[in-house]
């Protein structure tokens, strides 16, 4: 459904960060992108949700070419991007933060938010609180409610358990499995590559802006030199 | 006793009325992050354009204060456009001194059209009401009325509708914000037009009490930037809550000093507020 080739981009005119990179992503997958630091992961995710400027490749979303649009129009050809940090509005309460996030579409929002009330009853609970009064792990929900408010056909996450808490870590890794398992497709970039990987149907590893191997998530989370990568060992 | 009490009605009544402008600098603030001084001058413009059509057409004190709406804010984008926005690649304290000489220019532009002579609005003159030794105006019931509707008006527009969330998001998180469709330029572009219009609106229901001149909105700078300060710049309630301490504080003050003083109240209630907090009372940011 997601077809990104030759993706050549960069900030400024300092060196490409992204080479050339190509990512797949069918439906019904989770797919996760890891690299060691630098490599270009969440730069690659961002050239995929319009918010880094392309310099050469193109990105097709369900055969439509969309490499011209915007952010917006990404978002309304079905890509969720959910950034890593201050992914939400702090100052406002989680309800009106879902709602703000159908700004671009509010019709049917009411029963959108209960669908995500309904999937994540903790966001329900706290629905009047202020937003940056959740701990970490809500907070991320809150912040993949808000992408799906979008209605998204592809959920793109940027590290979506930095800063967590391991239990809080495994416990958003579910969410994760749970929303794929209802249907949506998710790519994401994650510093936790092994138990990412775990939980994906592929993976794809990035080195210096370009793709240096991919695989199913276990079997590149077994590969030795994966491991060697991301474990030091 | 009473005269306290005096004292702390007036005040109050003072500070709903300051907390309208502050109300305007408070938002701007909150949306593209700069001190907007000019507010002083957007209320001047706001509180002539009142008196023209109230002694030219006999228009009310509603309809007035709607015409000086429109044009603190359009007077407000007109400014912005033409200068602020262009200096804002230069930082927020450039942005600041620039709407100082924005005040000054429009001040001499009203003085060269209206002249420096003291107006008056064409109000019916009323006998003040006495209850428990305390005197209250019918003027001012009406214009209290007045600022509570637009506050609450600010209020439910800022919390209930759509373009008055967006305006909320974009002040707190802009990039994320355009991540959803919401074009923070546009917004704050709007921002600027309901804040000098809100300033054009509290430069007449100043204006009502006494008379105006082209100082009128300079003169009450000092307090709607210590109200706004005091609440926390950025904080809605906050500007209102600043207003009214200011207010009362400005009120109790001349009690005991020279009413010459009174402005000093504003500078030494933001010196001790801010010492002690300072975020100001309700402000949320640590920066």
């Amino acid at each position: 459904m997601l077809k990104a080739e030759g993706l050549v981009a960069g900030y400024g005119a300092a060196e490409e960060i992204l080479k050339g990179a190509w990512i797949d992503v069918e439906a019904g997958e989770i797919v996760t992108i890891i690299g060691p630091n630098g490599a270009g992961k969440s730069t690659l995710l961002k050239a995929i949700a319009g918010l880094v400027p392309l310099k050469g490749g193109t990105v097709k979303m369900n055969g439509a070419d969309v490499t011209r649009q915007d952010a917006l129009g990404r978002s309304k050809a079905g890509l969720a991007f959910v950034m890593q940090e201050k992914n939400v509005f702090g100052t406002m309460s989680v309800a009106e933060n879902l709602d703000i996030a159908s700004f671009g579409n509010s019709s049917g929002m009411a029963a959108r938010r209960e669908a995500i009330y309904a999937r994540y009853p903790v966001l329900a609970e706290k629905r009047k609180a202020m937003a940056r009064t959740l701990s970490g792990g809500q907070r991320q929900l809150l912040a993949m409610g808000m992408g799906l408010m979008t209605e998204p056909k592809l959920l793109l996450l940027d590290e979506p358990t930095a800063g967590l808490s391991p239990k809080a870590a495994e416990e958003l890794f579910m969410a994760i499995i749970e929303l794929n398992q209802s249907g949506l497709p998710v790519l994401m970039v994650e510093q936790h590559a092994l138990e990412a990987l775990e939980i994906s149907t592929r993976g794809y590893v990035i080195v210096t802006g370009r793709n240096a191997a991919t695989g199913g998530g276990k079997e590149l989370a077994a590969d030795p030199e994966v491991r060697r990568l991301f474990l030091g060992g | 006793m009473t005269i306290v009490a005096q004292a702390i009605l007036n005040g109050i009544m003072t500070g709903m009325l300051i907390a309208i402008p502050a109300l305007g600098l408070t938002a701007i603030f909150a949306v593209l992050r700069y001190v907007n001084f000019a507010i002083g001058a957007y209320a001047t413009v706001g509180a002539f354009a009142a008196w023209y059509v109230n002694t030219r057409f006999g228009l009310g004190v509603f309809p007035a204060a709607l015409v000086a709406f429109v044009a603190g804010g359009v007077v407000g984008l007109i400014a912005e456009q033409t200068a602020l926005a262009r200096l804002r690649p230069s930082g927020a304290l450039a942005v600041a001194i620039a709407s100082i000489a924005v005040n000054l220019i429009l001040e001499n532009v009203i003085r060269f059209i209206f002249g420096n002579d003291l107006q008056g609005f064409d109000l019916p003159i009323a006998r003040d009401w006495r209850f428990a030794g305390l005197r209250f105006g019918p003027q001012q019931l009406q214009t209290a009325t007045l600022a509570i509707v637009i506050m609450a008006v600010v209020f439910l527009f800022l919390r209930f509708t759509r373009f008055g969330k967006a305006m909320r998001a974009v002040a707190d998180n802009p990039d994320l914000g355009r991540l959803f469709g919401m074009d923070p330029a546009r917004i704050a572009m709007i921002t600027v037009v309901l804040g000098a219009g809100l300033a054009g609106v509290g430069g007449v229901l100043l204006g009502l009490d006494t008379a105006i001149d082209p100082m009128t909105g300079s003169r009450l700078l000092l307090s709607i930037f210590a109200a706004a300060v005091l609440g926390g710049l950025g904080s809605i309630p906050g500007a209102v809550l600043g207003a009214v301490m200011i207010g009362v504080g400005e009120e109790l003050a001349v009690l005991v000093l020279p009413a010459t003083y009174r402005s000093a109240v504003g500078f030494a209630t933001i010196l001790l507020i801010l010492s002690l907090r300072p975020a100001g009372i309700l402000g949320e940011r640590n920066t």
